[in-house]
């Protein structure tokens, strides 16, 4: 099996950077995520992987070997792409098995047996002699799937294979992805724009932005713990304030916004670079929606409820407090359009500080 | 010579590329050849280059050894234009084989080069081996061309010693090149006049009738800058008015809306679809209007000022070929009696040597008129002018 | 699961050379072509373009300066150019123009060749949209071999077009005789307006080129496009202009482009059929190399290739922004063009048989007339310029010109161009496209060197000529007295290839950039080498392009007259347009009948060209 390191990836069109000193290290069998909106460098990073782009600078290696130089077509690796990519001239069957005319089927199988055992794994036993344009959409990608599986890859790529099709194709497919992987045991990476699905599907993340790795870490660390506000606001709903320190003391900071008062615990987010922090210094700190809650005892502040979202299980409330949006998650809609709110502590994580912090956010 | 002869073949081969190695010894006369261009610098050139002078000289000094019993073995290469050899009854196939038959150690190969003399002028301006033995088929305007443009001497002088028949040449203007080198021999001349629809319109008879308005867009001519009957009628005009005045005539010809269509074939098809009824062309056009079932009366001969602008077709022995012998006694063959009148019927010209020395066919005489009076500007005239008379006058017409 | 990186599924054994090749085949075909191009159009034609830049052995551009500031080449400009600072009294006098309201003014040669060439243009256009809409969208009877035989036209040597046209529209032409019949005429077609005739004559040769062209492109229109537009609303014509026009406008544009080009280096139609008074650049280009003027003839060649050059550049930059995702073509299906009698007089199918009439005029009328010129001669019905054909070839000397070899080199080199010209295209447009498409930074780049490739089509056809006589056929002088010669078939074959190759990229490229990079992509991650996807996945999906490149390139070498004749220096390798320029002689009787030949031959040729092309199209 193949685990795969990036290792100061850079890559410059022209003059504008759409990767900076990318560092990323994919292990064994892991699924690994890339999630970022667009133009972050996500697919880009793929791409890098794939070998359809050389890097500016940086190493991209498998296994331990280097791969810059190597064309796509030595790589070994399989790659699932947003639009399928099938070869419209050709059946399905042929276009399952035309890597194979490149690589030997697995030992003790034929050509033949190899494009039935692919077709049967992803449900489209029997679909061979169709042509692409016969098929669905989410069928389309399973046949691509299954044709980029064909050769036994050591590293499946995934380009945002589900973007083309609808919400609820999207989660059966992703299901079914998350089910070969698991079985194949096979190292993949996988291109996302929708936090969401990342968070569902991944053993661990990359948050990307600007050409910029902001984090990396398993779906829980990243909507737990984002480690800058960018992750913060990018994965799933989450209010962020931003304020000025008025006092550190024991385990407590102080945070005071608008005229209001805050008290934060001092573990939250700060870690070691914290210790420097200063009263006069802003601070940065973000609440998830769930941990905002009518009933909490500390914390408290008013919010103009603008519109909620029915979404079954709870309702989801966007509001505002003088300038700053707030989301919250309630149980039942609000009653009145003014309510108070407020969050534990615990309940806050710092993602940003800064000593020289000035007024850019106001 | 074997040595030359090696090369020729090496670089005769058409199979795609043929390098050859390029010691052209052009001039074994004057010297100056184009040595200054390949040998400079390489000593084993200029080796072989003397060793290729002196085995000329030999060669030479053969020759005039030889005088009385020359040399009339090998491949005469003989250049012409495209008609000579592939025309419906080309003479250039009854002379091959008369030849051949009269040299049985001979043979004629042909060649036709694209571009006609400016082909030699340019293989000999860029020091490359001049590829034929004779040149079939050269106007007075070819040598104007030929010395406005090289320094290289392309012909050599008639050897007029040499040649039996060349005595029997005509003493008229319409034979005459007036070549100060004397590189040519004439073989058939012809005339250009107009040709005209006797059911349209009269014979105009003088030049400024046609910028009559009677003849107002009825006049089909050629384009002088690329067709020999075209410039041939502009000179004959320029004959007619002077340097100084042909161009206010074209400028009433243009008023009158004459025609000036590229060349021969598109003006004469042009005539034949009845655009216009009349078109210069040749004073022997009835001839293939007799042997098309044509109609004669749109076969009419105009002769401007009872005159034709003649153009005689000449031959020249290139200078530098190595056959001078066999090639003198292609042109005394040329000359004789039997092939004067070939060429003449099948060319549709007239032959060059005087009346006594060629029987033609009195239906030929019947056809192919002569006008009274020939007239054409000699070489003298047209030596440093030609070039500038007609881009004036292309330049005229195009400024319209 | 098991293997490395490098290690899954070797690949599949062939020999060790063999995967080398295939890996290089892309490259090795762009070296190959550069090569090619190298030795037989830069070479030749810059040895003939040095004679412009070079005044007394140096370095000079005084050529330049004289021909820009006569106001014979340059008309009004020529003043400009003059003094090209003096920007006030140059806007004086456009303003006193202006004032006068806008009366005639001098145009020079350049300008009026400009000006033929635009009007030609568009005058292709009116006449080749029509035939490109109508086939497209109608079922006929025939319509597969009539746009087989679209580009029939363009392998007509220049003096059979104007024989055709004179026999055609002539005062005692063809067309004159019918109306005759009716009771009309004569008129004079050709003498009431000669430029208008050479318009016609030129929008015959390149209607065709924009029919042909166009029709490729609406062969692969994505239909779905259109059901959309129809389902959101829009009528039928609407649709048609924010959905159909869009996707064939890169095609209309590169006809037109082309259209231009040719027409701005006409040479014999322009004279055979208007005569001096319409003369343009190339035909003082034609008789500075007369003259061995060759300085001068090289500055106006240059500066004709600078103006098709530069209009080639912009078309490409337009074409590249055009560039969009694959479409999967599904083209619109084809009405019948009369299912039932009574629809003849509906407006558009009324409209359809008018066009038909003008075509039958315009196009079959000439080819026609030449045909009934070879069985023709004063005394009426005739066949003695094919007993003419026979008897030359059964009896003709070796040095003479004889039909068959001409027949059979012209079939031979076609093809071989074909083979040539076919790899050579495409290479150009997967190496301009590719990166064209891509984000790196040769974009730009990549549209010079795609302009670059249209060299052929820009570069006069007299300077190329004279630069393979002079570069190729006399030797280009080596280091220790040799001299590097190219002749021969195999010359003959490549200069075809150089001048055939452009249409295949020009009728590929825009097929190709429209295709989704991730096709080449997967094929190539799933081990196929780059030439490996491109003829298993890119060539599949734009055999139209391919085949209508093809049939130019087939076309193009049929035609081909000039570098043939000059390459074949002496040797049995000339082809038809040869022998019938060889066969002309007082009387065009023998050219036309081989003429004929040559149109019946070709027209065969392009029915087969397209039939066998036409199982690798998918429509």
């Amino acid at each position: 099996m193949t685990d795969l390191t990036l290792e100061g990836v850079s890559k410059l069109y022209e003059e504008t950077a759409a990767l900076r000193e990318v560092d990323l290290s994919v292990a064994d069998g892991e699924f690994f995520t890339l999630v970022g909106p667009s133009g972050c460098g996500k697919t880009t990073t793929l791409r890098t992987i794939a070998g359809f782009e050389e890097p500016t600078s940086g190493s991209v290696r498998f296994d331990g070997e280097e791969m810059t130089g190597v064309p796509p077509e030595d790589r070994d690796v399989g790659v699932v792409f947003q639009n399928y990519a099938l070869f419209p001239h050709m059946t399905v069957a042929e276009n399952v098995g035309y890597g194979l005319r490149f690589r030997d089927p697995p030992a003790g199988t034929s050509r033949k047996e190899r494009v039935s055992e692919l077709l049967e794994l992803v449900d489209l036993a029997g679909m061979g002699e169709r042509q692409p344009s016969q098929l669905s959409g989410g069928q389309q990608q399973r046949v691509s799937l299954a044709r980029a599986l064909a050769p036994e890859p050591s590293l499946l790529l995934l380009d945002e294979p589900m973007s083309a099709l609808d919400a609820r194709l999207r989660e059966t497919l992703r299901r079914q992805v998350k089910r070969i992987q698991s079985e194949l045991e096979i190292t993949t990476v996988y291109v996302t724009h929708d936090q969401a699905e990342a968070l569902a599907i991944s053993d661990r993340v990359a948050v990307m932005h600007a050409g910029n790795v902001e984090q990396v870490g398993t779906p829980k660390e990243i909507y737990r713990r984002p480690a800058t506000r960018f992750v913060a606001e990018f994965v799933g709903d989450n209010n962020v304030f931003e304020g000025e320190v008025l006092e550190r003391s024991g385990d407590e900071i102080r945070v005071r916004i608008s005229s209001s008062e805050f008290v934060l615990p001092d573990s939250s987010g700060v870690g070691d670079a914290g210790t420097g922090l200063e009263s006069g210094d802003r601070l940065t700190f973000c609440i998830r929606p769930e941990a905002l809650t009518p009933t909490a005892e500390t914390n408290r502040f008013p919010v103009t409820v603008e519109t909620s979202e029915f979404l079954g299980e709870s309702v989801r409330v966007h509001g505002r407090w003088n300038d700053t949006p707030i989301v919250l998650r309630l149980e039942e809609p609000p009653a009145t359009e003014e309510l108070t709110v407020g969050f534990a502590p615990n309940g806050a994580h710092v993602v940003e500080f800064d000593v020289d912090f000035d007024a850019e956010f106001e | 010579m074997d040595r030359r002869t090696f090369i020729r073949t090496v670089s005769g081969g058409t199979a795609g590329i043929a390098l050859a190695g390029c010691l052209t010894q052009d001039d074994d006369e004057n010297g100056n050849g184009n040595g200054d261009e390949n040998g400079n610098g390489n000593g084993e050139d200029d080796e072989n280059g003397n060793g290729n002078d002196n085995g000329n000289e030999t060669d030479n000094g053969d020759e005039e050894e030889q005088e009385d019993e020359p040399d009339l073995e090998g491949t005469l290469r003989v250049a012409t234009y495209t008609s000579m050899v592939d025309d419906e009854e080309a003479a250039g196939t009854w002379l091959k084989d008369a030849f051949e038959e009269e040299y049985p150690d001979a043979t004629i190969d042909w060649t036709v080069p694209e571009e006609g003399t400016s082909h030699y002028i340019q293989q000999a301006n860029q020091g490359v081996d001049i590829d034929a033995d004779v040149f079939l088929g050269l106007n007075v305007d070819d040598l104007v061309l030929i010395d406005d443009n090289t320094d290289e001497s392309l012909f050599r002088s008639v050897d007029r010693d040499r040649l039996e028949h060349v005595d029997r040449i005509r003493d008229d203007p319409s034979v005459e090149f007036d070549d100060p080198h004397d590189r040519v021999l004439p073989y058939d001349t012809g005339y250009i006049s107009l040709v005209y629809d006797e059911n349209e319109v009269d014979d105009p008879e003088t030049f400024d009738a046609l910028t009559d308005e009677e003849y107002e867009g009825t006049l089909i001519t050629q384009n002088a800058q690329q067709s020999d009957p075209g410039q041939a009628f502009l000179l004959w005009t320029i004959d007619a008015y002077g340097e100084d005045g042909y161009l206010d005539y074209w400028e009433e010809l243009l008023d009158n809306d004459v025609r000036i269509i590229d060349d021969w074939s598109s003006a004469y098809s042009a005539y034949e679809n009845e655009e216009r009824p009349m078109v210069v062309s040749y004073s022997t056009d009835q001839v293939y209007t007799n042997r098309f079932d044509g109609d004669m009366s749109r076969s009419q001969i105009g002769f401007l000022e009872e005159q034709g602008y003649a153009n005689p077709e000449g031959m020249a022995i290139f200078e530098d070929s190595e056959q001078v012998d066999l090639a003198n006694a292609f042109l005394d063959f040329v000359l004789s009696n039997e092939a004067q009148a070939e060429i003449a019927v099948r060319n549709v010209q007239f032959p060059a040597v005087a009346d006594e020395y060629v029987d033609l066919d009195e239906d030929y005489a019947e056809y192919a008129h002569e006008p009274p009076e020939a007239v054409s500007l000699t070489y003298d005239e047209l030596s440093g002018n030609l070039d500038e008379w007609v881009d004036d006058w292309g330049q005229l017409v195009a400024s319209r | 699961m098991t293997t490395g990186p490098l290690g899954s599924g070797s690949p599949r054994g062939r020999g060790r050379g063999y995967d080398w090749l295939e890996r290089h085949a892309l490259q090795l075909t762009a070296l190959l072509t550069a090569a090619v191009l190298g030795v037989m159009l830069y070479l030749p034609v810059g040895v003939v373009f040095a004679e412009a830049l070079f005044l007394d052995g140096r370095l000079s551009l005084a050529h330049f300066r004289e021909v820009l500031t006569d106001p014979f080449y340059f008309g009004v400009l020529a003043s400009v150019f003059a003094d090209p600072l003096a920007v006030g009294s140059h806007y004086a006098s456009l303003v006193d123009w202006i004032l006068a309201g806008f009366p005639s003014f001098r145009m020079g040669l350049f300008g009026f060749t400009a000006y033929q060439a635009a009007l030609s243009t568009v005058a292709s256009l009116a006449l080749g949209l029509p035939a490109a809409y109508i086939l497209a969208n109608y079922e006929f009877r025939g319509r597969r071999t009539i746009r087989s035989l679209t580009i029939l036209p363009f392998v007509l040597p220049g003096i059979m077009v104007a024989v055709g046209f004179y026999a055609m529209f002539g005062q005692a032409g063809t067309l004159n005789t019918i109306l005759g019949v009716v009771g009309l005429g004569p008129f004079r077609f050709i003498e009431r307006n000669p430029l208008a005739i050479v318009i016609v004559a030129h929008a015959f040769y390149n209607a065709p080129l924009i029919a042909r062209i166009t029709v490729a492109a609406w062969e692969s229109v994505d239909v779905r496009a259109l059901e959309t537009a129809r389902s959101l609303g829009a009528s039928p014509r609407r649709a048609f202009a924010d959905v159909v026009v869009p996707q064939l406008l890169p095609a209309i544009t590169t006809g037109a482009l082309l259209t231009f080009i040719f027409t701005f280096m006409t040479f014999p139609i322009v004279l055979a059929l208007g005569g001096l008074q319409l003369a343009t650049v190339e035909v003082w280009v034609y008789a500075r190399i007369q003259r061995l003027d060759f300085a001068e003839a090289a500055t106006l060649a240059i500066l004709e290739t600078i103006v098709s050059l530069a209009l080639t550049y912009a078309y490409l930059r337009y074409e590249s922004a055009q560039a969009g995702m694959s479409r999967a073509a599904t083209p619109p299906p084809r009405e019948r063009l009369f299912p039932d009698l009574r629809t003849v007089l509906e407006p558009r199918r009324l409209a359809i048989v008018g066009y038909g009439v003008v075509a039958l005029v315009v196009f079959v009328g000439p080819m026609a007339s030449m045909v009934i010129g070879s069985v023709t001669d004063g005394s009426g019905f005739t066949l003695r310029h094919y007993e003419f054909l026979v008897q030359r070839q059964a009896e003709g000397a070796t040095y003479q010109t004889l039909p068959w070899p001409a027949i059979r080199n012209s079939l031979l080199f076609g093809v071989a161009t074909l083979f040539v010209a076919m790899p050579m295209g495409v290479v150009i447009s997967v190496l301009t496209t590719r990166s064209g498409r891509g984000r790196d930074q040769s974009g730009r780049w990549a549209t010079v060197i795609d302009t670059l490739a249209m060299l052929p089509l820009a570069v006069s056809g007299i300077v190329f000529g004279i630069g393979l006589l002079r570069g190729l056929v006399f030797g280009i002088p080596l280091v220790g007295g040799w001299r590097l010669q190219v002749t021969g078939v195999v010359a003959i074959v490549a200069a075809h290839a150089v001048a055939a190759y452009p249409f295949v990229t020009r009728n590929v490229s825009p097929l190709l950039a429209d295709l989704d990079p991730s096709l080449v992509e997967s094929a190539r991650s799933l081990g196929a080498s780059r030439y490996r996807a491109l003829l298993d996945v890119e060539l599949p999906l734009v055999a139209s392009g391919i085949v209508a490149g093809a049939a130019f390139a087939f076309a193009i070498s049929i035609g081909e007259f000039s570098s043939t004749v000059i390459l074949a220096s002496g040797g049995d390798t000339y082809t038809m347009p040869v022998a019938v320029e060889r066969y002309l002689g007082r009387r065009n009787g023998p050219a036309i009948a081989m003429g004929t030949v040559l149109l019946v031959i070709t027209g065969l040729s392009f029915v087969v060209v397209d039939r066998v092309g036409g199982r690798f199209e998918r429509d």
